[in-house]
């Protein structure tokens, strides 16, 4: 469950997220659309505690994260654009330290187990990840919010240069997840796989949240339109 | 192209607050060691024509003497300090400034400074030399390890390919923005340094072309590691390995390869214990002719020799005392004695040189110190030279004391006294050290190793550039 | 998170080959320079025992003789050389006065290279003129050896800097940083938990290293104490490195300047902070003139030669015993000579001791200096465990001068009370026996660099890193 209450990021003059609002529930997922520089990755630095934020604050199963910083993190798993492992390392043993370092000792079958669910390719499991590509990694990444019996995951574009076929089957995952009662907040450009994937849609400019759906409710052209009109909507009218 | 790619680097060096934080420290430190060489060269100067003057009054005012007690009361020359030292120090610590010169012996200079100092000395001085040799190719470094990784890092380098770049052109446009700031704050030092000492006009003999000449050196020295540190980026996919290796080479060329060629020479061409020399020396002398020894072999056999020469059948008939003449001969004996010993030791030091030329193959460090050294006239070569003569005057002064004592008195007269006066008779000691001239031919060699160096350098990163 | 990183970070180095290479590096390093001051020990034990090798056989002969003489035989040597007499015993019998080495001397060159081991001090001539200097060529003292300390002081910094400099950057570089920062650990502490990792692993290596090097080189039995301590040094020399590394690495942040802010560091301790240390110290106190000592002295001596007979009848004076035990009451040059070096020695002794304060006051102020860098304080250490240290030739010089003084007391009553010097009395001349100093300020040295080293890292942990800050995290 995540909860932020009137956030705000300034860096300067600069305000990069502003009094944003929003919750995501177990089992929903939330995708926040918008440009480059809108803020989206500045809110979820913001959850993770890399950076403070400047006024508001944000829950994560109800415990603050400025103030638990490190308790959040134990139900958080975070996948970046660009998820890096250790090259030299294998499949198993990267699960098996990220998930050691976050106070979970599993058994290797049970790690096996989880990266056969995140569906990487059994094959796969004891190769040096240097050879894996960026779809393969974020199964990896999949295999460990499995693995931390994760309640909250955060994605940075994570379908972002990946190939149609990788991306749909990262969607089925995340459905998977969902189906778990996992609350997942997804920043994208990729207003296809979000209609495709989430439960809500929300469209942020200028570090405000100006548009919100529910998935079910609006078709991608909608949203697609509802995306351009926000974008070329002058700052003064709204 | 090549005056583009030089003032865009000059750019990016210029605006990189790292490299003019570099730069200043670099130059304080070098203000700071000139300041202190100038000064203590100053003091060094001032006490060594204190204690020569002194000396020499000492000597001038013995009074009325026995010439042969003269000889054993000695006199002592000193050292003085050139003016290029204030660059480069060399050995001059590792070796005493005074030699005691007196009858039968012959004594090695005494008190070095290094002696009198703590193990704290044994880590180097903050001299100009110190900067010239280990901080600015250092410096280098940090200027040139990215160079080229940089472009490739950035991505730049296959845009600057898709834009038709000759490379050499390209290669020698980054080789200009290295060796030009290096070249400047060389010139600079050494320009003050020259100003400096031709200011300081009491002491020395300054001359512009000893500077020039050892600036060259330095120039070609570093030359040498800006093609090597460029080379190693133009090879090298990263930034950090570039660093680590380009470090690696400084280490290997400025700090071990001397260390263990010292160990090398050292095992290879050992020089004898002090004692082991002086036992060596005595044995020697045991076996010869012994001026305060008439009863030995030797000098019945000179006895008889010098009064056939003579048509006389009595030492008493001899128009000189043989007293004085035997000691002269037994002299000129000891002399050579220790010409043989001494030269012993220098056949010795030769032989560790050629070690250390060998060794120059893995370092450049080497040919240069031992150039700059030399052309500093702080060199072990110039020690040798003003020792030797040293022991040349001591030889003439011996002459001279047992001439006077053969002329003027009779055999077996030993109350016999020269006068007060004849001691300023004695003339003063002398001494010119080796001029430039003489230094490079007798430092051919390491020029050669240093001219080799840089032009093979040089070749070899201008192909590798070629296939970037 | 403890128990993963020290698994991982094993497997992580020797898949990168660190382990392998650094275990190659050092038995090469550690090998070399131990070969290097083995060979110098070698050496110098060779010098010393061939010395009273010579001593002993002159010795037999002078005994021979001694033999002959008492039988009222004829002897075919030079009258000034009979051993019967006091004075040629003092000036061609002297006794080795011999340094020997420690049982660490192989670990560091120190002051040996600039020292000579042993010397023979004779009655004739001045202490003032014995040399301690050996022959060495400059050059060789002016580059230093290749020894163990210049390893662990030098070169072992250099490999920790190599082996430390990335270990958050590289994180960060090679795009694993933010994966591993929404975990819930302090980066702070992991950064720390791999560097101690990386501390241990190079321990153990150092030590391994280092053991099977002395063992090939061979030891002698009670030398572990020394080999444990001279561990205990380069490890908490490397612990200062590692603490270093520790606060580059948080307050940093990409590798390139790590490793040229980490080089800066090694450039200041170990080549600047020692150069300019000892500059400020002889400019603060200036090492006296010797040559303007030379000359006072000249002066001095020049009077006392003028007044020899007179100094004879004044030195008798003082020392009835010999006038009233000598029946013969005969004086020959000896009697005066030895009389007047005594009053040469006392009139020149303020200079040398005005001289040797002035000298002292410059070695204790730039011994007390060695506190503020680390290096400093290693080489020393290093050099007094080896006992090559500056202190140790000191030491050695003061018990060759009593030596000396004791050798010149005990035959100048054989020459005073005109007794010769017989067969019996050879038992009981005087031999040197080096005692080495003991010190412990090694233990306060290693105190000291843990000292530093945990401030440093407290240091770390205290303030806030960049780490913590925008920067790093965020792009």
């Amino acid at each position: 469950m995540i909860i932020t209450n009137n956030l705000t990021k300034q860096f300067g003059d600069f305000t990069a997220v502003d009094n944003l609002s929003l919750s995501v529930k177990e089992g929903e997922i939330l995708c926040l659309l918008g440009a480059n520089g809108a803020g989206k990755s500045t809110t979820i630095n913001m959850l993770l505690g890399f950076l403070k934020p400047t006024s508001g604050a944000a829950t994560i199963n109800g415990l603050d994260v400025v103030k638990n910083e490190l308790k959040t993190k134990e139900f958080i798993t975070y996948i970046p654009e660009n998820l890096m492992l250790y090259p030299t390392l294998t499949a198993i043993e990267n699960l098996d330290y990220f998930s050691g370092i976050a106070g979970k000792k599993l058994s290797t079958e049970t790690l096996i187990g989880f990266l056969r669910e995140a569906g990487l390719q059994e094959d796969a499991f004891q190769k040096r990840i240097s050879t894996f590509s960026k779809g393969m990694r974020q199964k990896v990444g999949i295999a460990l919010a499995l693995a931390k019996d994760t309640k909250v995951l955060l994605l940075d574009e994570p379908t972002s240069g990946l190939d149609p076929k990788a991306s749909n089957e990262f969607g089925e995952l995340l459905q998977k997840l969902k189906n778990k009662g996992v609350a997942v907040l997804m920043a994208t450009h990729d207003l296809f796989r979000a209609k495709e994937v989430a439960t809500h849609i929300g469209i942020m400019k200028n570090g405000k949240l100006r548009q919100q759906f529910v998935a079910e409710d609006i078709s991608l052209p909608q949203l697609e339109k509802a995306y351009l009109d926000t974008m070329n909507h002058l700052e003064v009218m709204s | 192209m090549i005056l583009k790619t030089f003032f865009k680097e000059s750019k990016e060096l210029l605006r990189d607050g790292r490299v003019r934080a570099a730069f200043a420290i670099v130059i304080i430190l070098l203000g700071i060691a000139v300041w202190i060489s100038a000064r203590q060269y100053q003091n060094t100067n001032e006490q060594y024509l204190v204690a020569e003057a002194a000396e020499r009054e000492v000597w001038d005012n013995q009074g009325e003497k026995n010439p042969h007690s003269a000889s054993h009361y000695g006199t002592y020359a000193f050292k003085p300090k050139y003016p290029l030292s204030l660059m480069d120090q060399g050995v001059d610590k590792y070796m005493g400034a005074s030699i005691f010169l007196e009858s039968h012996k012959r004594n090695e200079a005494q008190f070095s400074a290094a002696a009198d100092q703590t193990g704290l000395a044994r880590f180097g001085d903050l001299t100009p030399d110190f900067i010239l040799l280990f901080i600015i190719p250092l410096l280098i470094i940090l200027l040139g390890y990215n160079s080229f990784t940089k472009e490739r890092e950035m991505g730049t380098l296959t845009l600057l390919k898709s834009q038709g770049v000759r490379p050499w052109k390209w290669a020698v446009g980054k080789w200009l923005s290295l060796f030009f700031p290096i070249f400047m704050v060389t010139a600079i030092l050494f320009l003050i340094a020259g100003i400096l000492l031709s200011n300081l006009q009491d002491f020395g003999v300054f001359k512009w072309g000893s500077l020039l000449a050892m600036f060259i050196v330095y120039v070609g020295y570093y030359i040498i590691f800006i093609n090597i540190i460029l080379f190693i980026s133009a090879k090298v996919e990263k930034s950090g390995i570039a660093l680590v290796l380009s470090l690696s080479v400084w280490i290997l060329a400025c700090l071990a390869a001397p260390k263990a060629a010292s160990n090398l020479a050292e095992t290879k061409h050992p020089f004898p214990t002090r004692q082991e020399f002086a036992a060596n020396i005595s044995k020697d002398k045991q076996e010869g002719l012994n001026g305060h020894n008439p009863w030995s072999k030797e000098s019945k056999l000179l006895e008889q020799k010098v009064l056939a020469e003579h048509g006389v059948d009595s030492i008493h008939q001899l128009p000189f005392n043989f007293d004085g003449y035997r000691m002269q001969k037994g002299e000129e004996h000891e002399a050579e004695i220790y010409f043989k010993h001494y030269n012993y030791l220098k056949e010795q030091y030769a032989q560790q040189s050629d070690v250390y030329k060998g060794l120059a193959v893995i370092s450049p460090y080497l040919p240069t110190r031992f150039l700059s050294m030399a052309i500093a006239q702080t060199d072990y070569g110039t020690h040798w030279d003003f020792s030797d003569a040293a022991e040349e005057y001591r030889i003439a002064t011996q002459k001279f004391l047992n001439d006077d004592f053969a002329q003027n008195s009779t055999y077996g007269d030993w109350s016999y006294q020269a006068d007060s006066d004849f001691w300023k008779k004695l003339p003063q000691f002398e001494y010119e050290p080796p001029q430039l001239g003489s230094i490079i031919r007798s430092n051919a060699s390491s020029i050669w190793i240093l001219g080799v160096w840089i032009v093979l350098s040089f070749s070899i990163f201008l192909l590798t550039t070629k296939t970037i | 998170m403890f128990r993963y990183n020290f698994i991982y970070e094993l497997k992580l180095l020797l898949r990168s080959r660190w382990i392998q290479l650094l275990s190659i590096l050092l038995l090469l390093l550690f090998g070399f320079s131990t070969i290097n001051g083995k060979s110098k020990v070698v050496k110098r034990e060779v010098d010393i025992s061939v010395a009273k090798q010579e001593v002993e056989e002159t010795d037999k002969a002078m005994l021979k003789l001694l033999d002959s003489v008492e039988q009222g035989l004829e002897v075919s040597v030079p009258s000034w050389t009979i051993p019967s007499s006091p004075m040629a015993v003092g000036n061609y019998h002297p006794r080795v006065a011999a340094m020997d080495p420690q049982p660490m001397a192989f670990i560091s060159t120190g002051q040996a290279d600039l020292f000579t081991h042993y010397i023979k001090p004779t009655v004739s001539g001045d202490d003032f003129a014995l040399n301690f200097t050996e022959m060495t060529s400059p050059v060789q003292l002016l580059f230093g050896s290749f020894d163990l300390a210049f390893v662990i002081v030098y070169l072992l910094p250099l490999l920790i800097i190599a082996f430390t400099y990335n270990v958050l950057s590289s994180e960060k570089e090679q795009g694993s940083l933010r994966l591993l920062a929404s975990q819930p650990i302090s980066l702070r502490k992991w950064v720390f938990q791999k560097l101690m990792l990386r501390f241990f692993w190079l321990s153990l290596l150092v030590t391994l290293s280092l053991v099977v090097v002395i063992l090939v080189a061979g030891v002698q039995p009670l030398q572990w104490s020394g080999i444990l301590i001279l561990l205990g040094l380069a490890l908490c020399y490397m612990l200062f490195w590692f603490a270093l590394a520790f606060l580059v690495n948080i307050f940093v942040d990409s590798s390139a300047k790590n490793a040229v802010s980490l080089i800066m560091l090694w450039v200041v301790f170990v080549l600047l902070m020692p150069s300019v240390l000892n500059q400020v110290g002889n400019t603060l106190y200036p090492i006296p003139s010797r040559t303007l000592m030379i000359n006072e002295m000249r002066e001095h001596k020049a009077e006392a030669t003028k007044r020899q007979d007179e100094i004879l009848d004044n030195f008798l004076r003082d020392h009835p015993e010999y006038a009233i035990n000598d029946s013969t009451q005969s004086r020959n040059f000896y009697h005066r000579y030895m009389a007047s070096q005594k009053v040469v020695k006392e009139e020149l002794k303020p200079i040398v001791d005005a001289y040797e304060t002035q000298l002292q006051k410059q070695q204790s102020w730039a011994q007390k200096l060695q506190w503020i860098s680390p290096t400093i304080v290693v080489q020393e250490s290093l050099s007094q465990l080896a006992g090559t240290s500056t202190a140790d030739y000191g030491n050695y010089r003061k018990q060759v001068m009593a030596f000396a003084g004791q050798w010149r007391a005990y035959l100048t009553t054989f020459l005073y009370n005109n007794t010769p010097f017989s067969q019996k009395d050879y038992l009981s001349l005087p031999q040197f026996n080096y005692q080495a100093a003991k010190s412990n300020s090694v233990f306060t040295s290693m105190l000291v660099l843990l000292l530093i080293a945990i401030l440093l890292i407290g240091f770390g942990f205290a303030v806030q890193g960049k780490t913590q800050q925008k920067g790093i995290l965020s792009n």
